[in-house]
């Protein structure tokens, strides 16, 4: 059979220009000014982790522990679950477990439920005082991510492929990883909104394909389908020859791009090639679907230059047992994510890496049910959108710094309040994207991610 | 930098004219300057507007508007720096030559009614338009298509399906003779054809966020098909586009709605809703009600009122005030989410306004024959007791003279199976005291008198010393107790036992379970605790004997275990069990014959005769079935009927109410009838206005681009200011002045564009072509498309004639990857796929779950339907590759497509494969690659046949091939699974 000669990058960007191609092959809008990282890995807790548990102590709550709370956290507020006016919850820090260390050089505070992430304490750099609009899942997930609580816009990873497309034409220029159950903002949290489809995250699961349909069915060889991949291209050039368009090339070149992915993305999902000790550094399993699977796999990922991976956590929605609840998480994603950060310093990766810890909101101060019965095990917090923790590292980052503070109790802000806007504006400034000039013209308005709002926040900018 | 067929407009333009207001300047001045210097007064700088004519006089007097947009001078340079959004040079040309030409303005076109254009006669007047366009730009109008292709064109244009290979050589043959007739007999039929609504509900249903469940966190399942089912009737029906926006707006408020006009407003029910714990009824149902303002001006008026949500619209001349004047009609709905009643629970239940559906025919039919056999049975129950009681009466009046009916049976031994002690009470009953065991085996033995046994009774006594005085011993809250397993011995043999009876029985625990020999099941009592109880067992026949054991097997587990037991027996016979206290007076006093309904002694009779429980039995099934057969339901919009007052809210938030308002229409637009009412009604009438410069051209210029693949005006969801200009002004006038006075007649609509030339050309592409329009907006030929996602799936289904000609009904689920749908939340469905014809059901039925939509649909551009959608992205990606390659609907109907081809037909079965994809014949050059793929193929196979079982095996899911010879299919396989893949198959030509 003959094979039509393989088409050169510059004939498919000519041909491809204006087919929805462009992504695959390079840089849409670019850089607006030198970046500082070129690539994000960001770890989404769904459900909203416990931040004044993690890392903002508080021992004036912890004092007040069962108090009833100040008259001002309840009344004319909002609160998801609370419906009577709540006793202040401490963290039990006389438990050595829920302790606080100050650690290495910044003395940053970490709780102990986090051993191997406060080693790596200097590499972080915090917002405290991250706020939101939004205190229900669903809504302030699709807040968080794409500037918006209702559905329909692009998510920030389509953003970012939007903005600088992939730089390995073989993989998708985002790649979602999620343990667990899906969100509750589904498919929109990675969705591409307004914005041509393509620029949609791509799920890499861990149970069955790695991406859907990437499999030959039962009882068809590699051989056969190469077969089948070259003579549709065959067929195809017969047609352009014919009718002259160049996106029939386009679709060829998908065809080829589809099959050698079919050898790429096993290779790269299988996590049994990893040496022993990276294994053993990370707790990832090789077969098994866990979070610290999803970190290594992150890893390999921006190594072959997947421009965007987006983690996401399930299980972290606290109302009843807050604290064994977050002993329980805390395990699963303490070594994988300090892992991680290890790894790609040592490979050299996380200079121009960004890798961001984040969630949709916080949790109150004030305990979630009842402990009348001495039943502490069951009480919770609820859902808090006033002021939150979450960190970055990387690339660019002011790490060993934090920014903002927040009351003695951990209710609202004291100082440098940062606005989920600000986040965002913040880390697309740090893949050298103006958030203001990232625009997407759709119905007569050139929208952004981070709508009419948005400032850099400088104390995260090394 | 200027897109490609921007420049080519102004290539076409004359040099030296002046620039031309509405589609040169004002887009200009929109893109730069609105924002500023626009309809949002709250953002006016400097109180200059020039967005309207006095605003612009202040330009033009001494020209201060050249002075500014040159000067050096940051300060002063228009737009200021800041907006990081400044003017090419070429747009400052733009504007030097309108100012210098005195700044001549004019109202933005898509505000001003269209005008019908003058008619040369000859051509249609598309075609004519079209080629007035295409005059002095170097492109000269493309041929026809070759027949075959154009067939295929109007299949998948109309009906979204291939025509067969008999319909293309008929069709081939007629347009030989006569083409325009050709082409419009096919277009008629297609029109009439029920598959054309299946195909065009689509594009409406994206608009109309139509999904099959809520959004958000849990997303559950709703019912709402029956809406989906509405547009596609209506849309063959051709219902008037103007009634078709009146039933869906506002059915429910015209005067005796029909049924139709109420399932046609769940339009508007569509709109996503969260029951996430948390939120607030009063928000969700704001949130609700903007999204219909929203989507209602995206749809009908191409704007995006949205904008004017927060503040005056910056581009556009209406002001936040304008925006909740629309608010205010739809702002008569009911809250759509509330707490559950008689819970903790914060999760909320979805309660909006449902309508039942009127049952099937099926349905109906099995609901009357099952009313029928409740009477049936009914009447034989009624006749058992007129003729059964009397003489049971009778004796049971003899058998009540002598003894009582039940003798105490006092224990001589009571082993409770291990720890904890027994006390025997005055009345024969036995106490258990001490530790409490989890589970327990009890064995009474008994000394019988010389009479014969025929029924024993058991009883579970409350006692003061019990906790919560019983019966059952485990637990002060819950105290009940499960009886496993009796076993009757007489003198150790063991006795048969026929059907007991219970005083209560616990829904799941009937008294049953206690002698069916599984000790799974058995009797209990919830709620009725702290009451005592009693199950009666019959022997199955007498039996006399000096030693009786009764085994209590008690193994639930937690201490369900009967505190205090009574043990009687009886040697009379098993019939007269039901006779209490009451019953034994009424029968011992009685002298007249028993006649009234619901006498005690009635009762009695009828939990014993044997023929009436076998009918009761009979009659609680038919109940049962006759309960479930429920009727569908669907979501309707239904006004609530005290107005509520309807405010600004300041920055859209539903917390923050500033001054009110009344309904009212845009004042920018034309003005609504002097009797339209203030409600939903009066809206949509305003919207179908034929002075309504917006609805028609909007609506036709979708219709243009479902058709040629985008719209005249390209922005096919906004004709604001910011809206590109159309390509051919004219021709959107002709077409939306057409659709109103044929009456909104989208068939005849249609049918004048694709018997046009304009449509029939060819659709390759030439140098010219390739250098002059890339994109076709000058459509100097034929529109090629890829085709959508559903019709991807239509395609390879009704090639391969799997197809299911079933319309219509609630969602089905085929094939889908495990794991897609795994959201969280209280009540998230679960998948379940069909293996049966459901399967292969067109595209528009299959379910539509907003977190997880069905993956090859998302994989092919469609939206999870959370929001309005106007148009789809059409994008080209290696995961469409791999779903058209592996995703087991295409490799099921490639097996069939290859089956039915060697099957069904004489002839060369590569030659049937191509035709019913591609529907043209193929090139000499194509069927020998075909051939050489099956060759090959074949070639391996006769080598080792058991790969051609594996391949077939592997790909047919649940089809059942007819071709015997496994090689030859599973060669053909490939060729089908090949053309199918071609990116002329996945494209309409």
């Amino acid at each position: 059979m003959s094979r039509p000669p393989e088409l050169s990058r510059r004939d498919l960007l000519h041909s491809a220009a204006g087919l929805g191609l462009a992504p695959l092959l390079g840089a849409r809008s670019g850089t607006h000014h030198t970046p500082r990282a070129k690539r994000v890995i960001y770890l989404h807790m769904v459900g909203a982790p416990s931040h004044l548990d993690l890392f903002e102590p508080k021992p004036e709550l912890t004092k007040r522990d069962g108090q009833l709370c100040p008259e001002e956290f309840f009344a004319g507020k909002q609160l998801a679950f609370i419906r009577e006016r709540p006793n202040l919850l401490g963290t039990p820090t006389a438990d050595r477990r829920y302790a606080f260390t100050r650690c290495g050089e910044s003395g940053a505070p970490i709780s102990n439920l986090l051993p191997n992430l406060q080693r790596m304490a200097d590499r972080l750099a915090f917002v405290r005082t991250l706020h939101t609009d939004h205190f229900n899942h669903a809504p302030a997930q699709l807040y968080q991510l794409t500037g918006f609580e209702r559905f329909g816009r692009p998510s920030l990873g389509a953003w970012v492929n939007h903005g600088l497309g992939t730089s390995n034409p073989d993989l998708p220029g985002f790649v979602v990883l999620i343990t667990g159950q899906i969100l509750g903002a589904g498919n929109s949290a990675w969705g591409a909104g307004f914005l041509p489809s393509d620029l949609q995250g791509v799920e890499f699961r861990s149970q069955g394909e790695p991406v859907l349909f990437l499999e030959n069915p039962a009882g068809m060889s590699r051989g056969e389908r190469t077969a089948t991949v070259e003579t549709i291209a065959s067929l195809n050039e017969s047609r352009r020859q014919r009718v002259g368009h160049p996106s029939i090339d386009a679709r060829s070149f998908q065809y080829r791009l589809a099959h050698r992915m079919q050898d790429a993305v096993p290779e790269l999902v299988d996590l049994g090639s990893e040496p022993e000790d990276v294994l053993e550094l990370y707790g990832a399993r090789p077969g098994k679907s866990s979070f610290a699977n999803h970190c290594l796999m992150a890893r390999r990922l921006v190594e072959r230059g997947v421009r965007f991976v987006q983690l996401f956590d399930q299980g972290w929605d606290h109302h009843s047992g807050v604290f064994g609840n977050l002993e329980r998480k805390a395990k699963q994603v303490d070594r994988p994510i300090a892992a991680l950060l290890m790894d790609l310093e040592r490979r050299g990766l996380l200079e121009e890496t960004l890798v961001v810890w984040a969630t949709e909101f916080g949790r109150t101060p004030m305990g979630q049910g009842t402990d009348g019965n001495g039943k502490r095990s069951a009480i919770g917090r609820d859902h808090h959108k006033e002021a939150f923790t979450i960190w970055l590292a990387g690339g660019g980052v002011n790490a060993g710094h934090s920014v903002g503070e927040t009351d003695e109790l951990g209710y609202g802000i004291g100082l440098d309040p940062v606005h989920v806007h600000d986040l965002n504006a913040t880390i697309l400034h740090l893949l050298g994207i103006d958030h203001e000039r990232l625009t997407y013209r759709y119905q007569g308005r050139h929208f952004r991610l981070t709508d009419v709002h948005g400032r850099v926040v400088p104390g995260l900018l090394a | 930098m200027l897109p490609a067929t921007l420049s080519l407009f102004l290539a076409a333009l004359p040099t030296g004219q002046t620039p031309d207001f509405a589609r040169e300047v004002r887009p200009i001045l929109a893109e730069h300057c609105y924002a500023c210097h626009g309809p949002d007064g709250a953002a006016r700088k400097g109180g200059l507007r020039l967005d309207d004519p006095e605003g612009i006089d202040r330009i033009r007097e001494g020209d201060r508007l050249s002075s500014r947009i040159d000067s050096p001078h940051p300060d002063e340079v228009m737009p200021p720096p800041e907006t990081k959004n400044p003017l090419s040079d070429e747009e400052k040309a733009t504007l030097r030559a309108w100012v210098t030409a005195g700044a001549p303005t004019a109202r933005h076109w898509a505000f001003v009614a269209p005008t019908r254009p003058t008619h040369a006669g000859g051509l249609s007047r598309i075609d004519e338009l079209v080629r007035a366009r295409l005059e002095g730009t170097g492109l000269a109008p493309a041929e026809e298509a070759e027949p075959a292709v154009l067939l295929r064109r109007l299949h998948l244009d109309l009906v979204g399906l291939p025509p067969s290979p008999e319909e293309v050589d008929l069709f081939v043959e007629a347009h030989r003779s006569a083409p325009d007739q050709a082409v419009e007999e096919v277009t008629d039929s297609l029109l009439a054809s029920p598959a054309f609504g299946e195909h065009w509900a689509r594009p409406w249903l994206d608009l109309a966020r139509y999904a099959d469940s809520n959004g958000y966190q849990a997303d559950q399942l709703r019912p709402s098909w029956a809406f989906r089912d509405w547009v596609i009737r209506s849309i063959n029906a051709n219902q008037p586009f103007d009634e078709f926006t009146i039933d869906q707006l506002a059915g429910d408020l015209l005067p005796d709605p029909s049924l139709d006009q109420r399932i046609a407003t769940g339009f508007h029910r569509a709109a996503p809703c969260n029951v996430e714990a948390g939120v607030h009824p009063e928000e969700n149902r704001t949130l609700q009600v903007m999204d219909r303002v929203n989507t209602t001006s995206t749809v009908w008026l191409g704007l995006t009122m949205e904008c004017a949500q927060c503040h005056d619209h910056k581009y556009d001349p209406f002001t936040t005030r304008e925006y909740y004047e629309l608010y205010a009609y739809f702002n008569r709905t009911p809250l759509e989410v509330e707490l559950p009643s008689g819970t903790t629970d914060v999760s909320h239940d979805f309660v909006g306004p449902y309508m039942d559906l009127p049952l099937g025919e099926g349905l109906a039919a099995e609901r009357a024959r099952l009313v029928e056999r409740r009477e049936d049975l009914e009447q034989a129950r009624e006749q058992r007791i007129r003729s059964g009681l009397q003489p049971w009466t009778v004796r049971a009046r003899e058998a009540l003279t002598g003894a009582p009916l039940w003798q105490v049976l006092t224990p001589t031994s009571f082993d409770t199976g291990g720890g904890g002690e027994t006390r025997l009470l005055e009345d024969g009953s036995t106490l258990l005291t001490g530790a409490v065991p989890d589970r327990a085996v009890y064995t009474i033995e008994i000394q019988l008198g010389d009479r014969p046994l025929s029924m024993v009774r058991l009883e579970a006594l409350t006692h003061e010393e019990l906790p919560g005085r019983g019966p059952g011993r485990g637990d002060p809250e819950r105290r009940n107790f499960v009886l496993n397993e009796v076993e009757v011995l007489i003198d150790g043999q063991t006795v048969g036992l026929g059907e007991p009876m219970a005083s209560f029985e616990q829904s799941g625990w009937p008294a049953s379970g206690a002698v069916d020999g599984d000790l799974d099941t058995g009797w209990a009592i919830a709620p009725r605790f702290g009451e005592s109880h009693e199950l009666s067992l019959a022997l199955e026949e007498p039996k006399h004997g000096s030693r009786l054991t009764i085994v209590l097997h008690q193994n639930y587990g937690q201490g369900r275990v009967i505190g205090r037991l009574r043990v009687s027996g009886s040697n009379a016979s098993p019939d007269l069990r039901g006779i209490g206290d009451t019953e034994r007076e009424l029968i011992l006093g009685q002298t007249a014959p028993v006649e009234s309904d619901g006498d005690p002694l009635e009762a009695a009779f009828a939990r014993v005769d044997g023929e009436v429980r076998e009918l009761d039995g009979e009659l609680a099934e038919v109940r049962g079935a006759l309960d479930r057969i429920r009727p569908d339901r669907t979501l309707v919009m239904r006004e609530e009927a005290s107005p509520r007052t309807t405010h600004v809210l300041e920055r859209g938030h539903y917390l923050s109410p500033g001054e009110p308002v009344e309904p009212g229409t845009p004042a920018a637009l034309h003005a609504p009838g002097s009797e339209a009412p203030a409600n939903r009604l009066g809206l949509a009438r305003w919207i179908v206005d034929p002075a309504n410069p917006l609805t028609a051209r909007v609506v036709v210029n979708r219709w243009w681009a479902e058709l040629f693949g985008s719209g005249l005006v390209e922005t096919a969801e906004d004709f604001g200011l910011q809206s590109t200009p159309p390509s051919h002004p004219e021709l959107l006038d002709w077409l939306a002045l057409e659709l109103v006075e044929s009456g909104w007649d989208r068939k005849h609509l249609l049918r004048s564009i694709v018997t046009s030339a304009t449509y029939r050309q060819d659709s390759r592409i030439d140098g010219a072509g390739l250098a002059l329009d890339p994109k076709n907006r000058l459509l100097a030929r034929g529109p090629r498309v890829r085709l959508s996602a559903e019709t991807l799936r239509d395609q390879a289904l009704a090639a391969s004639g799997l197809l299911s000609s079933e319309r219509f009904g609630p969602p089905v689920m085929p094939y889908q990857p495990p794991g897609v749908w795994r959201a969280v939340g209280r009540g998230a469905p679960t998948w379940n796929e069909a293996r049966d014809e459901q399967r292969y059901r067109r595209g528009i039925y299959v379910v539509w779950r907003r977190a997880a939509p069905y993956p090859s649909f998302v994989t092919f551009d469609a939206p999870d339907r959370a929001s309005c959608t106007v148009s789809r992205s059409r994008t080209n990606t290696p995961l469409q590759a791999l779903a058209l390659l592996n995703d087991p609907v295409q490799l099921e109907a490639a097996l069939a497509l290859a089956d039915r081809s060697l099957s069904d037909e004489p002839g060369d079965p590569l030659r049937h494969i191509f035709r019913r994809v591609l529907v043209r014949d193929p090139e000499q050059s194509e069927l020998e690659l075909l051939a050489e793929l099956r060759e090959d193929r074949l070639a391996d196979y006769r080598r080792e046949p058991a790969r051609a079982d594996a391949l077939i095996e592997g790909v047919r899911g649940v089809f059942e091939p007819t071709c015997a010879d496994a090689p030859l299919l599973a060669a053909c396989f490939h060729v089908a699974h090949v053309v199918l893949n071609l990116d002329e198959a996945v494209t309409k030509e």
